[in-house]
C-alpha cells in the first residue's frame, strides 16, 4: 500500500468522509481526485457533479495541466439546491444549481497555483461543498528569475526515504 | 429519472449588483500630466501623488478653522466570497487614485474598483483571481493602482501585471512577470514613467533575486529588468561570498513605488531585506544592493548610484520605504529616507552623498551610525539559538507606510513606531518557496508606543511629537489647509496642527489603519479618503493588536455642504 492510500484508509476509518459521521459535516479534501483533458481548442475540460447527500464536488480535486480555459460542467445529482461560486480571472462566476440541474461554467486562470470554489448558500462550504481546481505547470522562462536553479521542497515521502 | 433542468451558464459575480461597469472618460493621464500633477491639486494622479513622494496637496478647503466639522461624505465596503489566500492576513492598504472625479483604488485578494469620488458609487469592478496557495510573507495585500494612457494598472499576487481599461475595467492586457514556485508576488502600486510602468518585485522572505521591472505601458512588454543583487563579475558582487550561492537568494526586492525625479531623470528605489533575513553567516559582506537606494537611469535601466543604509543587515531592516524628494535652503536637490533602522537619513539625489544622518526613535539598540555616516552592530543575532532582543523590531522604527513633507512648513511628518523583537537564530537549508528567515522571531507584545515626529530635514531637529498608545502603522498625509491626517492602529483618523501637533479632529473608523490616505475635490468640494482595514504582518509590526477587529471599508470625509 503506497502511503497516499494508507493515508486515504485513515480518513475511510476514521469516519471523516461522509456527513454526519464523527463530525456533523465531511471534512474537507477527503473526495476524489480528477483530471481535466485538453482539447484541440486547447480549452481543458471536466465534469463535476454533485452526488446525493454527500454535500461534496465529485472529483473534489481537479488537476489542470496548465493555466488557461477551463470549462466545467456541472452536474447537480442531489435532492437539494447548491450552487457553485468560482474563481476566474476579471471576476468570480457563479452558477445556480437546483435539484437536478446541469450547467457550464467558463473560467480562465493562471497557473501554476490552486483554486477553492464553493457552494455558498447556507453552511454547503462548511458540510463540504468546496472543490480545488488545481493548475499544474511552470511559468514560462521569460518570468523566471535570472538564476540557476534551484532545489525544492521535498515530499514527505521523499524525506522519509532519504532519512 | 427525468432530464435535468438546464442550469445555464455560470455568470459574473458582479451581474448580480448594481454595478454596471461603466465609469465615464476622464482626461488622458500621460506622462507630462503627471509631471505637472502638482498644478490640478483636485486629482491625485499617482501613488504618491506627485513623482516627489511628498504626499502633500495644495487643496486647502479643509483647514485647522474648519476640521471640526468634518465628517463622513460616504463608505466604501469591500467584501469577500469564499475560501481566499492568507484569509487572516487580508488588509486595505492601498492609496486611492482620483481622475477628473473618478476613484481608482484596489483591495485584498486582485481586487480593484472605480468608484464615482463624489457619490462612492461603485463603476465598475475586477478580481485578478489569486491562487489560495500563493507565497505571501505579509498578508493579502496591494497598495494601489497607477492610471494612464486609458488604463488601468494593477500587479497581482501571483505575479502578473494586468492593464484595464479605465472606462470598462475590461482587461486590456495581461502579463507575466514572475515565478511564483520561486515565492514571488506583487503587492506594489505601478508607477507610470514616460512610456513605461515600473512594477517591483516581492519575496523577500522566500529567497528571491529583487528586481525593478520597466513594461511598455500599451503592451506590458519588459523594456529592462534592474535586478538588485548583482551577479558574480557585476558591480556590487564584491560584497557577496564569491563561492558561494548567497546571491542567488540574496533578496533586496522592490515591493514599494518609486520616486522619480523627471530632471535627473533617476528613479529613486528603496530595496528590500538580505535573505535569510538574520542569519548572516551565510551571507558574508555587505550584500549589497540590499537595504539600499538605489537611483536608477529611467531609460536604461542601469543603476547610477546607491546608498546602502543597513550594510550586511541581520535585523529585517528593509529600505523599501519611500525616498523622498525635496530641495535644500540653497536650492540643493535632496532626498530623505526614514529607515527601518531608526535612522534618518538626508542625501544628496544628483549623486548620493550623505549629507546628514540622526536618529528619529527612541530606541535603538542593534547599532550605531554615526554623523558621518558609519554603521557598527552592536546587538544581533549571531549564535545558534540563543535569543538575542533588539530595537527597533523587524518592521523598523518606520514601516514601509509613507511619512509626508509640507512646502509650507519645511517639516517631514514621519509615522514612527516605537517596538522591539527578539530574533533566535536558526539556521536552515534553503528550498524554493519556503521562508528563509535563518531565525525564530517574537515581536514584544508590550512595552509599544508611537508618535508622529515633525521633523526639520535639514537639521534634524524634532520640532514636536504626537504621541500615541500603540505605534503608527498607516501613511501620512499633509496639506495646505495646515494639517497633518494620520490613522492609527485602534482606528482612530486624526488631524494635527501642522505646526504644533495639537489634535484638531478625530473619527472613529471601527478597525484599524494600515493605507495611505490621499485627497482631492469634486465640483469645488474637498474630500479626504483612507481605506481601513487592520491587517497584514500585524505580527510583525504590532501583535500586541493581532486580536483587534478586522475591517476592509474606505472612508471619504468631507465638510458639510451648507
Amino acid at each position: 500500500m503506497t502511503a497516499e492510500a494508507g493515508a486515504r484508509n485513515e480518513v475511510v476509518e476514521a469516519g471523516l468522509d461522509r456527513q454526519n459521521g464523527v463530525t456533523l459535516g465531511r471534512l474537507m479534501g477527503t473526495g476524489s481526485v480528477g483530471y481535466a483533458e485538453e482539447g484541440s481548442d486547447g480549452v481543458m475540460r471536466a465534469t463535476v457533479r454533485i452526488p446525493e447527500d454527500q454535500l461534496i464536488f465529485e472529483p473534489q480535486i481537479l488537476v489542470v495541466p496548465h493555466g488557461g480555459e477551463i470549462e466545467l460542467t456541472l452536474i447537480n445529482d442531489d435532492k437539494n439546491t447548491h450552487c457553485a461560486v468560482l474563481p476566474c480571472n476579471a471576476d468570480n462566476k457563479i452558477i445556480w444549481l437546483v435539484n437536478h440541474a446541469k450547467g457550464t461554467a467558463r473560467l480562465k486562470l493562471d497557473g501554476p497555483g490552486h483554486y477553492y470554489y464553493g457552494s455558498t448558500t447556507g453552511n454547503d462550504e462548511g458540510r463540504g461543498l468546496n472543490g480545488a481546481i488545481v493548475i499544474g505547470g511552470e511559468v514560462p522562462d521569460e518570468a523566471k528569475l535570472d538564476r540557476p536553479p534551484q532545489p525544492r521542497p521535498q515530499s514527505q515521502a521523499q524525506a522519509q526515504a532519504q532519512s | 429519472m427525468t432530464d435535468y433542468v438546464d442550469a445555464g451558464e455560470a455568470v459574473p459575480h458582479r451581474s448580480l449588483s448594481a454595478v454596471n461597469q461603466s465609469a465615464p472618460a476622464t482626461r488622458n493621464v500621460d506622462y507630462d500630466r503627471i509631471v505637472d500633477a502638482t498644478s490640478e491639486p483636485e486629482n491625485w494622479l499617482t501613488y504618491y501623488g506627485t513623482y516627489d513622494g511628498q504626499r502633500y496637496s495644495r487643496l486647502d478647503q479643509i483647514s485647522k478653522d474648519n476640521v471640526r466639522r468634518l465628517a463622513p461624505a460616504w463608505v466604501f465596503q469591500s467584501s469577500s466570497q469564499g475560501l481566499q489566500a492568507g484569509a487572516s492576513t487580508y488588509s486595505f492598504e492601498a492609496t486611492p487614485l482620483v481622475v477628473d472625479g473618478v476613484m481608482y483604488v484596489t483591495g485584498p485578494d486582485g481586487k480593484v474598483w472605480a468608484i464615482d469620488a463624489k457619490t462612492g458609487t461603485e463603476l465598475w469592478r475586477y478580481k485578478h483571481a489569486t491562487p489560495f496557495d500563493v507565497s505571501l510573507c505579509c498578508g493579502n495585500v496591494n497598495r494601489g493602482v497607477a492610471v494612464g494612457h486609458g488604463k488601468v494598472y494593477m500587479a497581482t499576487l501571483n505575479c502578473h501585471v494586468v492593464a484595464l481599461d479605465a472606462q470598462t475595467g475590461e482587461p486590456v492586457w495581461d502579463v507575466i512577470v514572475g515565478d511564483v514556485r520561486a515565492g514571488e508576488s506583487r503587492t506594489v502600486a505601478p508607477l507610470i514613467v514616460k512610456d513605461m510602468l515600473l512594477v517591483g518585485s516581492s519575496g523577500g522572505e522566500f529567497g528571491t533575486r529583487g528586481h525593478l521591472d520597466a513594461l511598455d505601458v500599451e503592451t506590458g512588454e519588459r523594456r529592462w529588468r534592474c535586478y538588485t543583487i548583482p551577479k558574480p563579475g557585476e558591480p556590487g558582487s564584491e560584497t557577496w561570498p564569491d563561492d558561494g550561492e548567497a546571491w542567488q537568494r540574496g533578496g533586496a526586492n522592490c515591493w514599494i513605488t518609486p520616486t522619480y525625479d523627471p530632471e535627473l531623470n533617476l528613479i529613486y528605489q528603496g530595496t528590500g531585506n538580505p535573505a535569510p533575513d538574520f542569519d548572516g553567516g551565510v551571507r558574508e559582506g555587505d550584500n549589497l544592493y540590499t537595504d539600499s537606494v538605489v537611483a536608477i537611469d529611467a531609460d536604461s535601466g542601469q543603476i547610477r548610484w546607491h546608498y546602502q543604509f543597513t550594510p550586511h543587515d541581520l535585523w529585517d531592516y528593509d529600505s523599501t520605504m519611500e525616498n523622498l524628494l525635496f530641495d535644500g535652503p540653497d536650492g540643493q536637490k535632496l532626498l530623505a529616507h526614514a529607515d527601518k533602522n531608526g535612522y534618518f537619513f538626508v542625501l544628496d539625489r544628483t549623486n548620493g552623498e550623505l549629507q546628514r544622518v540622526f536618529p528619529f526613535v527612541d530606541r535603538i539598540t542593534w547599532g550605531e551610525i554615526t554623523p558621518d555616516g558609519k554603521v557598527t552592530a552592536k546587538v544581533y543575532p549571531d549564535e545558534e539559538g540563543v535569543p538575542v532582543h533588539f530595537w527597533p523590531g523587524p518592521a523598523g522604527g518606520k514601516e514601509w507606510t509613507h511619512m509626508t513633507y509640507s512646502p509650507r512648513t519645511g517639516l517631514i511628518y514621519v509615522p514612527v513606531q516605537e517596538v522591539g523583537a527578539t530574533a533566535t537564530r536558526r539556521r536552515r537549508e534553503f528550498r524554493e518557496s519556503i521562508p528563509y528567515w535563518g531565525a525564530g522571531v517574537a515581536v514584544d507584545l508590550d512595552d509599544h508606543y508611537g508618535f508622529v515626529a515633525a521633523i526639520d530635514p535639514n537639521t534634524g531637529e524634532e520640532k514636536w511629537r504626537w504621541r500615541n498608545e500603540y505605534p503608527m502603522c498607516a501613511s501620512t498625509l499633509c496639506t495646505a489647509g495646515g494639517l497633518v491626517f494620520q490613522g492609527t492602529p485602534t482606528g482612530e483618523f486624526v488631524a494635527l496642527d501642522e505646526e504644533t501637533g495639537e489634535k484638531l479632529w478625530s473619527f472613529q473608523c471601527g478597525s484599524g489603519h494600515h493605507s495611505s490616505p490621499s485627497t482631492y475635490s469634486v465640483d469645488g468640494r474637498q474630500y479626504i479618503a483612507v481605506p481601513t482595514g487592520w491587517g497584514g504582518w500585524v505580527e510583525g509590526f504590532l501583535p500586541g493588536l493581532l486580536g483587534a477587529a478586522a475591517g476592509s471599508a474606505m472612508f471619504v470625509f468631507a465638510l458639510p455642504e451648507n
